[in-house]
């Protein structure tokens, strides 16, 4: 079983890593202090579009001034929500890479450090969630496993290859678990996606 | 005589053997005892890497660094926002980072551009961590240990030249020297020059007392030469080179060569220059009297004459030696790190800690303990509790009025920064972990996340009543809820409820839901002291300490995930090997969609509820969500809260329990805004969980209705929970022009 498990935790990787390179650095809600001019904040969508700069009646930059009072209803109706989680860095791809190696050599706990240092620098990708999961198959703590599996699914959103990426895993470990209904549950889940 | 003799040569050899015994016990044994070293996280440098100019550059000054040309390893140029640091190097648990040159620059508080010069190439490098304290032996001595091979060749040769030249030839005394140096100290009518080789010194620090006896005299030289017997001579020097005592931070004293140097200069003792190891040989002398930050002009001058002697002893060739001397001291200006700089945050690693080791290990063996503290952020914490305290007062004396500041890295748990008092370098009291009080309406999101986990019955719009009742108990007793301002208001969507943060309707929910359900969340989410059962617990009658209350919110800020919160990441024995590892652990405690609800209330409360007046402090565009508590009388004031990367959890009060005119919005948000203010950091934005959807609404009415009408609010619903009614506006032309606009650009 476990075998079978790490089979579908490799294929993941190599699914990840792709999806890390196709979607660079994430980060179209960071308010930096003072500087540049602030941007606009993400605004909420009502269809599944993902292209950020293709909502400009949302600015608030371009709303008029007053609308900068704290409590005035131009903010009332805009929460802000988005459909899929960051993607991964340069920088944090490289320490998933590292990760994969030391994952390679037997070394669980070396790779467990490393993606704890993705996940500090980039903690709203799925993927790294993903990955921490892998790592914990592969050191056969399956407890951890699903619940970094479930964290992960918490950031896939709309991305439906990572969802039935992440569903198809939990199947997995949730089987080598004993936890027949909650794969079978799970498995459900992805093929419906 | 000769029996007297006998007598007095047998006492002699008894008193040999005790000596012999003390001197070999101590130098089999452990010699020293280490204290723990606690350090900061270490700064991840990289594209992207959200950091200020002003903070990297305080982040560098912590972790020792120099400013200058940016070539010397520990040394950074900055040029506006261009940066070319220098690192060190840094032996971490879960590896090594190389010495490196890496250029960056800073642009709206983010590095771009960075690059690595000199070294090994790395799209990411981390910076050596600051250290913040240690764990110190009884007696405060503190040491880093070298061995002799690892120190610079220069520095034993001098320190012989000028303090025992015939060290390697002597058997632990030298009458020579000391006929020599009496005759000296004759001849100048006061002690002028010392005869005690480097043996004799070592055994006086290490066995004796400091009393100048000829008793103790005689003691130092037998235990001197039975030193010599035993062991060898670069063993004596190497325990001399750890043991010698070479100044004072405070109550801690800073024992040997290896600590000395990063004392005084803030560099490893393999990296001193010849100035730098004169300096330190001839401060071996008399630490307070040439200590080159208080005196500097007799440290210069004791310095410069070892330098001669090191050229008389032909360590060194003129022209360096006269080199040297031309130099400044080139001490820093402040040690490294001083003494107790983040007591509340010491002292919860310190209680984390004690889950694991014995306080005995910890003071004496040398370990490494890897925090999570953030420098920057503490350094923001702190300022937004010294600086908003004074300011709250109002009417009232200031002085009795209490903070406190949590901050946590939202998603890993990570304890970043915490302030115990409007004191931050007050070592007492540690109101972060030991204030237990009331929490007041931060119960409220659990109450209706505990109802919105029943979708059929509650969702966002559903309607609750803002109406007040009275509960009757089986003794007799009688309760009666009211609103923070006393008014009622017949039917709110809860939503509205729980941003306004409405008593009656709140109270309503938790007795329809059941005051056990809404312990039960508690509990999931953390709390793991009883809860009461009375409904008073509705309105936050549960006390809490702020650390807690960071810990239950950490679930509402995820998805619903719990995660420990943690202070420590590894802590590594003297030579780097791990002991422990505390991994980051999450466990999915509620149902994401209903936290999603929640927090989209949480949003609302920052934008049109109890928390919006944090907007006149933080940037429009940061997206919070956050919620108010306060108890009667403004007792304790209380605001949690987060953005995309942060969790915060501000308490004011006073501690005596003493009523203030504050609320949560008026004394905690002030303090909590004022410290998100000043960190760069990603707005608050959830990915929607799977089976949420979102809908034009008009809650006050529970219908479905088109974007551009009146009192359209997009509302997220479990699915299935949604109004199935459906109300549409007539007219307002302009509005659906305007949607029809937004149509045609998407």
């Amino acid at each position: 079983m476990i075998d079978r498990l790490s089979f579908r935790a490799a294929l993941l990787a190599a699914l990840l890593s792709l999806a890390g390179c196709a979607s660079g650095p994430g980060g179209g809600i960071y308010v930096p202090v003072g500087g540049e001019p602030a941007k606009a904040p993400e605004p909420p969508r009502t269809s599944t579009d993902t292209e950020e700069s293709e909502a400009p009646v949302w600015r608030k930059s371009e709303q008029p001034e007053a609308a900068q009072e704290p409590g005035e209803p131009s903010r009332s109706s805009s929460p802000s929500y988005r459909e899929t989680g960051d993607g991964l860095s340069p920088a944090a791809l490289s320490l998933v890479r590292e990760a994969e190696q030391l994952l390679a050599q037997g070394n669980v706990s070396g790779a467990i450090a490393r993606l704890e240092r993705v996940q500090r620098i980039a903690p709203r990708s799925a993927e790294v969630y993903f990955k921490l999961s892998e790592a914990y198959v592969a050191g056969n703590q399956l407890g951890s496993a699903e619940q970094f599996t479930l964290k992960g699914l918490s950031l896939a959103g709309s991305d439906i290859r990572l969802q039935r990426a992440g569903w198809l895993l939990l199947a997995d470990i949730r089987r080598a678990r004993g936890n027949v209904a909650g794969a079978d549950q799970a498995e459900a889940r992805a093929a419906a996606l | 005589m000769f029996r007297l003799c006998a007598i007095g040569l047998v006492l002699l050899a008894g008193w040999m053997v005790y000596l012999d015994a003390v001197v070999t016990s101590r130098f089999e044994g452990r010699r020293f005892e280490v204290p723990s070293r606690v350090y900061a996280r270490p700064l991840e440098l990289f594209d992207g890497a959200s950091v200020s100019a002003s903070a990297l550059e305080r982040e560098l000054s912590l972790s020792g660094f120099r400013k200058g040309g940016g070539e010397k390893a520990g040394s950074y140029q900055r040029s506006g926002n261009r940066f070319v640091i220098s690192t060190r190097g840094f032996s971490f648990p879960d590896g090594d980072e190389p010495r490196r040159r890496i250029s960056l620059s800073v642009s709206g508080d983010r590095v771009q551009g960075f690059s690595v010069i000199q070294g090994e190439s790395a799209p990411i490098v981390r910076l050596e961590p600051a250290q913040i304290g240690g764990i110190y032996p009884a007696h405060k001595e503190d040491r880093v240990l070298v061995q002799l091979d690892e120190v610079p060749a220069l520095l034993p040769t001098t320190l012989m030249a000028v303090e025992d030249r015939n060290f390697y030839d002597h058997f632990g005394i030298a009458p020579l020297s000391i006929g020599r140096a009496m005759l000296a100290n004759i001849q100048a009518g006061r002690i002028v020059q010392g005869g005690s080789t480097l043996t004799q010194q070592l055994v006086k620090n290490f066995f004796l007392t400091r009393e100048q006896t000829l008793v103790r005299k005689a003691n130092e030289a037998l235990m001197s030469v039975l030193l010599e017997l035993h062991y060898e001579k670069n063993d004596i020097l190497e325990t001399y080179l750890n043991e010698v005592y070479l100044g004072q931070a405070g109550t801690r004293s800073i024992h040997g060569f290896g600590l000395a140097s990063q004392f005084y200069f803030g560099e490893s003792l393999k990296d001193l220059d010849v100035h730098q190891i004169a300096l330190l040989v001839g401060m071996v002398k008399g630490p307070s009297y040439y200590n080159p930050r208080r005196h500097p002009e007799r440290a210069t001058e004791r310095r410069n004459l070892v330098i001669s002697e090191m050229e008389e002893a032909g360590l060194i060739e003129p022209g360096r030696a006269a080199r040297a001397r031309g130099l400044p001291l080139g001490v820093s200006e402040r040690p490294s790190y001083s003494e107790n700089r983040y007591p509340a945050y010491i002292d919860l690693v310190r209680r984390h800690l004690a889950r694991d080791y014995k306080e005995e290990d910890l003071r004496s063996e040398g370990l490494r303990i890897f925090t999570t503290l953030n420098p920057a952020i503490q350094y923001a914490a702190e300022y937004a509790v010294t600086e908003t305290l004074p300011r709250l007062a109002g009417g009232q004396s200031s002085e009795a009025l209490e903070a406190t500041l949590v901050v946590t890295a939202k998603d890993s748990g990570e304890v970043l920064a915490l302030v115990g008092g409007r004191d931050p370098q007050f070592a007492g009291f540690n109101r972060a972990l030991d204030a237990n009080r009331p929490i007041g309406s931060l119960i409220k999101p659990f109450i209706y996340l505990s109802a919105l986990q029943e979708p059929e019955r509650y969702t966002l719009s559903t309607p609750v009543l803002d109406k007040s009742f009275t509960l009757e108990f089986d003794d007799g007793k009688r309760w009666q809820p009211k609103n923070y301002d006393g008014e009622e208001r017949g039917e709110v969507p809860l939503h509205k409820a729980l941003s306004r943060s409405y008593n009656l309707p709140a109270v309503r929910v938790g007795l329809d839901i059941g005051v056990d359900v809404v312990r039960e969340t508690l509990t999931a989410f953390g709390v793991d002291t009883p809860i009461s059962r009375y409904p008073s617990m509705l309105l936050g009658s549960v006390s809490m300490s702020p650390v807690t209350v960071a810990q239950i919110y950490q679930g509402l800020a995820t998805s619903g995930f719990n995660t420990p919160l943690r202070t420590i990441r590894e802590v590594t024995d003297a030579g780097g090997e791990a002991l422990s590892r505390y991994s980051l652990e999450v466990e999915q405690v509620a149902d994401p969609a209903a936290v999603h609800l929640v927090q989209y209330a949480m949003q609302e409360t920052m934008q049109e509820g109890t928390g919006r007046s944090a907007y006149y402090t933080v940037p429009q565009e940061l997206t919070l969500a956050g919620k108010t508590g306060t108890t009667d009388d403004g007792r304790d004031s209380w605001f949690a809260g987060f953005s995309g990367d942060l969790l915060a959890v501000a308490w004011v009060g006073r501690d005596d329990n003493g009523p203030t005119s504050l609320t949560g919005a008026s004394g905690a948000l002030p303090v909590w805004s004022r410290f998100m203010a000043q960190v760069p950091q990603h707005g608050f934005s959830p990915v929607v969980p799977d089976g949420v959807n979102y809908h034009w609404v008009n809650s006050e009415r529970q219908a479905l209705t088109d974007e551009y009408c009146d009192n359209a609010r997009l509302l997220p619903y479990i699915a299935g929970s949604e109004p199935t009614q459906t109300i549409s506006c007539s007219g307002n032309l302009e509005r659906r022009i305007r949607g029809w606009f937004e149509g045609l650009f998407q």
